[in-house]
C-alpha cells in the first residue's frame, strides 16, 4: 500500500494536462456541440495520436506502450478534468475490450489499427442503465459462414463516429457471443437528443456478420471485468470532472465581491467548498482503487459499485454547488460551467449511477457474510 | 499507487495480529467492559507492558530515539488493527506528543523524555481547551512566568484546563501556556511538560455522556524546571498544531468503523427479539451497503494520510478531510443501528440482554465527541477552504 502517485504518473499526468490544455482548450469542447458541427475533433485526435495516448495501456507486440490500468486512469482523469470528447476514451475502452475478450488473431488485426488512431468505436457490453447486467439485447445465430444477429442495442455513445461498436448477442443455445458492428452498415442508427447534441443512438441491428467479427464463446467473468472496467474508468473521469468544477469554482468566488469582501471569504461559501472537497477525496480514492483492482485481474464488484456511489455524488454536489456559488454568471452559456456539470450528470448515469451501485453493494456486502 | 499491501505491510500485519489473538484475553475484555482503561494495575496495564516490551510505543520512531524506526504505515496498520479489535494501543502520547519532542525538543527534552515514554512509563495528557478556549484555542490563559533564568530556574504556572482526558491515570502534562501576554495571540504561547504530582496541580473529575472520564485541572502556583519548556518559549503554536494534526491523523483511523459495520452486518443479518431480520428490509440493505461505502473510503483515507506522512508530507487538509468524514460516519452508523436494533438497541451498554452488551447504544453516546473535539468540523472545514484552496480568512 502506497497512496502517493509514483514519479512515471505524476509526469504522465502533467504531460497530458499539457497535452489537453493545448489541444482541448473548452474553445474546442464548445465548437463540437454547435449545431451542425462535425462531432469528431479532428486535430485533437491527431495530436493524441501522435502523442500514443490511444495506444497506451495495449502490448507492445501490438504496436501498444505496455501501460496497465492504472495509466489509463491518469488518462481518463485528464481527460475528465478537461472534457475531452467521449470518442478517444470510448475507442480506448473498444481496445481495452478487445483486448480482454478477443483472441490473438483479433487483437493483431484490431489494436495496431486503435493506437494509431485508424480505427474509432464504443464497447456496449452491458446495460446502459446496469454495467451489471450483461444479458444481451442482440440474438445470434450461424448463417453460412457468418452469424445473423438482430435486435437493438441502446444508449450506444457516439455511435455516429464509430467504424466498430463491440455488443454482445445471445445464440439459441444461450450462449454469449461478441459481435463487431459497424454502423450503418449493420443496422439504421437511431440518434437520440440530448442537451449535448446527439451524442447516444439506438443501434438497429439486422444483419449477416462474417465470422471474423464474432467474438465466440464469451467466458461470462471476463465479460463482466470489462464492463465494471469501463465503468470504473468513467469513475475516474468523473473525478477529473469534479477536480475542474472545484478549481474553477474556487477562483470564481475567490475573485466574486459582495459586500465589500470576496465571497470566498464567507464561511458558508468555505464549507461549500469544503464539503465539495471531501466529497472529492471519498471519490478520488474509491476511483482509483478500484481501477487498481481491475487491471490486477480482480472482477472488482465491491469496489466499483463503492467508486460509482462516491464519485457520482461528488460530482453531482459539486456542481449543482458550483452552479449556487457561481450565481447567474454560472448559469449563462458563455461562462461553461454547464459543459462540466453535463458531462458529471451523464458519467454519474451511464452504466449505473449511485442507486444501482448500492443494489450491487447490497449483494456483496450485506447478502455475504462479512 | 499501490492500493495493495505488500508482502511486508501483510507479515507485519499478521505479526500484530498475531499478537492481539495471543494478549487479548477474556480477561482483559472483563477488565476493559468493567473499569474501561480505569483499574490500575491490572489486565490493560498489563496489557500496555506487553507493547513496550514488543517496542511498539516507539515503532514509528527513529532508532536513535529508541524506536523501532518502523514509520507511519506500519503505525497506521497497527493503530487500525487495535481500534478493530476494540482495545488500548500506543495513545498520544506516543502518537502526538513524542514526534512534536523529536521535531521540535531540545536535546535536553529529547534525552529526559523520550526514552520513558518509549518504555511507556511517561503518559502525557494534554492540556489544551480551557473553560474559556474551546475551538478558539488559541484565546487560552492559563499564564506561566520564568522565575530565574532558563537554565536554572523555574516556570511557575497558574490557570485551569477542562476536558483534560486522562489526567487521573497520566503521569506529566503536555500544558500549553500563554508565555507573553503582549503577543499577538498565536505568538505567546509556549508547551511546557508538568509532572502530574507535583504540588498546586489538582485533578476534578468530570463524567462525559458516554461514560467517559475526563477532568478539570487545576494548576496554583505550580512550580516546574525552566528546562520543561518544549522548545522555544513563544514558539508553542506551532507545536500545538502539529500535534493536533497529528492527532487528527491518529484518532481518526477506520478500524473502529470497519468493526462497527461488520458488528452491524452480522446483527443485521439474524432475527431480532420481533422475529425480524432487519436485513430482509429494503431500506436497512440500502443504509447498510452505504455505511460500508463509506466505510471503505474512511479506510483509504487513512492509508493515504499514512503514505504521505512516510514520504515526509504532513497532511494537514487531508487529516481534517478524513476527521471530518470518520466522525461524521460514526454518527450515521451509529443512527442506522438505531433503526436496525429497534428498542434492542436501548438497552444500556454493559446490560443482561443487550445486543453485543449494548455496543451500539454506547456508541450513540460517544459518536458526538469527535465532532467537535480535536477540532470542531466547522473549523476543519474552513481549514480545508483556507488551507487547501486559499480561500480567505474571515477573521477567525
Ligand atoms: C470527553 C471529552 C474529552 C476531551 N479531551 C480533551 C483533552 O484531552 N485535551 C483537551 O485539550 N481537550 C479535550 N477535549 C476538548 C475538546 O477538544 C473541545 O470540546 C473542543 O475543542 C470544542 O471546544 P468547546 O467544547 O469549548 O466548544 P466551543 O468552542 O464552545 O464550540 C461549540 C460549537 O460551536 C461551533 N463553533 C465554534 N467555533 C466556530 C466557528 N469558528 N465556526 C462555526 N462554528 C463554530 C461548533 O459547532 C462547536 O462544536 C475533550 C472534550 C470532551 C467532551
Amino acid at each position: 500500500m502506497r497512496l502517493v502517485p509514483t514519479e512515471e504518473e505524476r509526469d504522465l499526468a502533467a504531460m497530458l494536462r499539457q497535452l489537453f490544455a493545448d489541444h482541448c482548450p473548452v474553445a474546442v469542447v464548445r465548437g463540437l456541440r454547435e449545431p451542425g458541427a462535425d462531432r469528431f475533433p479532428k486535430r485533437l485526435w491527431d495530436e493524441l495520436t501522435r502523442a500514443g495516448v490511444l495506444e497506451l495501456p495495449f502490448a507492445e507486440r501490438h504496436d501498444g506502450a505496455g501501460g496497465g490500468l492504472v495509466e489509463v486512469g491518469v488518462l481518463a482523469r485528464e481527460a475528465g478534468r478537461a472534457l475531452c470528447p467521449s470518442i478517444v476514451l470510448g475507442t480506448l475502452g473498444l481496445g481495452l475490450a478487445v483486448d480482454a475478450l478477443g483472441d490473438d488473431a483479433l487483437r493483431d488485426r484490431l489494436l495496431p489499427g486503435v493506437g494509431r488512431g485508424e480505427t474509432r468505436g464504443v464497447a456496449a457490453v452491458a446495460s446502459p442503465w446496469d454495467a451489471g447486467d450483461l444479458a444481451p439485447t442482440l440474438s445470434a445465430t450461424t448463417e453460412g459462414a457468418g452469424w445473423r444477429v438482430s435486435g437493438v442495442v441502446r444508449y450506444v455513445v457516439d455511435a455516429d463516429l464509430a467504424d466498430l461498436v463491440l455488443a454482445t448477442a445471445l445464440t439459441p443455445e444461450g450462449r454469449t457471443v461478441g459481435v463487431l458492428l459497424r454502423p450503418g452498415d449493420t443496422g439504421r442508427v437511431e440518434q437520440l437528443r440530448t442537451s449535448a447534441g446527439d451524442r447516444y443512438a439506438r443501434l438497429h441491428v439486422d444483419a449477416t456478420i462474417p465470422a471474423a467479427d464474432v467474438l465466440p464463446d464469451l467466458d461470462p467473468e471476463a465479460v463482466r471485468r470489462v464492463a465494471l472496467t469501463l465503468r470504473a474508468l468513467a469513475c475516474v473521469e468523473l473525478v477529473g470532472v469534479t477536480e475542474a468544477i472545484l478549481d474553477r469554482t474556487v477562483e470564481y468566488v475567490r475573485g466574486r465581491e459582495q459586500f465589500g469582501r470576496p465571497i470566498a471569504s464567507f464561511q458558508a461559501a468555505q464549507h461549500l467548498v469544503a464539503d465539495i472537497h471531501i466529497g472529492l477525496q471519498a471519490a478520488r480514492l474509491t476511483a482509483l482503487s478500484a481501477a487498481y483492482r481491475l487491471g490486477r485481474g480482480e472482477v472488482a464488484t465491491r469496489e466499483t459499485a463503492i467508486a460509482v456511489l462516491h464519485t457520482a455524488e461528488a460530482a453531482r454536489r459539486a456542481s449543482l454547488d458550483a452552479h449556487q456559488l457561481h450565481g447567474g454568471m454560472g448559469y449563462v452559456l458563455e461562462t461553461d460551467l454547464h459543459l462540466w456539470s453535463e458531462r458529471a450528470r451523464e458519467l454519474g448515469v451511464l452504466g449505473g449511477g449511485p442507486d444501482q451501485a448500492t443494489r450491487w453493494l447490497e449483494r456483496e456486502v450485506v447478502d455475504a457474510p462479512a | 499507487m499501490e492500493f495493495a499491501l505488500d508482502a511486508e505491510q501483510r507479515a507485519w500485519l499478521e505479526e500484530v495480529r498475531a499478537f492481539l489473538a495471543e494478549h487479548v484475553t477474556p480477561e482483559l475484555r472483563a477488565e476493559l467492559a468493567e473499569h474501561d482503561l480505569e483499574l490500575p494495575g491490572g489486565e490493560v496495564a498489563a496489557f500496555r507492558r506487553r507493547i513496550g516490551e514488543k517496542g511498539w510505543f516507539g515503532l514509528s520512531w527513529p532508532v536513535e530515539y529508541g524506536g523501532l524506526g518502523l514509520g507511519p504505515v506500519h503505525q497506521h496498520l497497527l493503530m487500525s488493527e487495535f481500534e478493530y479489535w476494540g482495545v488500548p494501543g500506543p495513545d498520544l502520547t506516543v502518537t502526538s506528543v513524542a514526534p512534536m519532542l523529536m521535531r521540535h525538543g531540545t536535546e535536553r527534552n529529547k534525552q529526559e523524555f523520550l526514552p520513558p515514554i518509549a518504555r511507556g512509563e511517561m503518559i502525557c495528557a494534554v492540556g489544551y481547551s480551557e473553560p474559556g478556549a474551546g475551538t478558539d484555542l488559541a484565546s487560552l490563559r492559563t499564564r506561566a512566568v520564568l522565575d530565574g533564568d532558563a537554565e536554572t530556574g523555574a516556570w511557575v504556572i497558574n490557570g485551569s484546563k477542562i476536558w483534560n482526558s486522562g489526567a487521573q491515570r497520566s503521569t506529566h502534562e503536555w500544558l500549553c501556556v500563554r508565555t507573553d501576554p503582549e503577543a499577538p495571540r498565536h505568538k505567546g504561547i509556549s508547551v511546557i511538560i508538568v509532572p502530574i504530582d507535583h504540588p498546586g496541580v489538582t485533578v476534578r473529575p468530570l463524567i462525559a455522556w458516554s461514560g467517559y472520564r475526563t477532568n478539570e485541572v487545576f494548576f496554583d502556583d505550580v512550580r516546574v524546571p525552566a528546562t520543561n519548556l518544549v522548545g522555544e518559549a513563544n514558539h508553542g503554536w506551532r507545536y500545538i498544531t502539529g500535534a493536533l494534526d497529528l492527532e487528527r491523523g491518529a484518532l481518526t483511523n477506520a478500524g473502529d468503523l470497519r468493526r462497527a459495520v461488520d458488528d452491524l452486518l452480522r446483527l443485521a443479518r439474524s432475527p431480532r427479539e420481533d422475529g425480524v431480520v432487519p436485513a430482509d428490509d429494503p431500506q436497512v440493505r440500502r443504509d447498510l451497503a452505504r455505511l460500508d461505502a463509506d466505510v471503505e473510503a474512511a479506510t483509504l483515507m487513512g492509508y493515504e494520510a499514512a503514505s504521505m506522512l512516510a514520504e515526509g508530507i504532513i497532511p494537514s487538509v487531508e487529516v481534517s478531510v478524513e476527521k471530518i468524514f470518520t466522525s461524521e460516519l460514526r454518527q450515521r452508523i451509529a443512527v442506522a443501528a438505531l433503526d436496525v436494533l429497534g428498542p434492542e438497541g436501548l438497552l444500556a451498554h454493559n446490560s443482561a440482554g443487550a445486543p453485543l452488551a449494548g455496543r451500539f447504544e454506547r456508541l450513540y453516546r460517544a459518536a458526538p465527541l469527535l465532532r467537535f473535539g480535536a477540532g470542531a468540523n466547522e473549523v476543519l472545514r474552513d481549514v480545508i477552504a483556507q488551507r487547501g484552496h486559499a480561500m480567505p480568512s474571515y477573521g477567525r
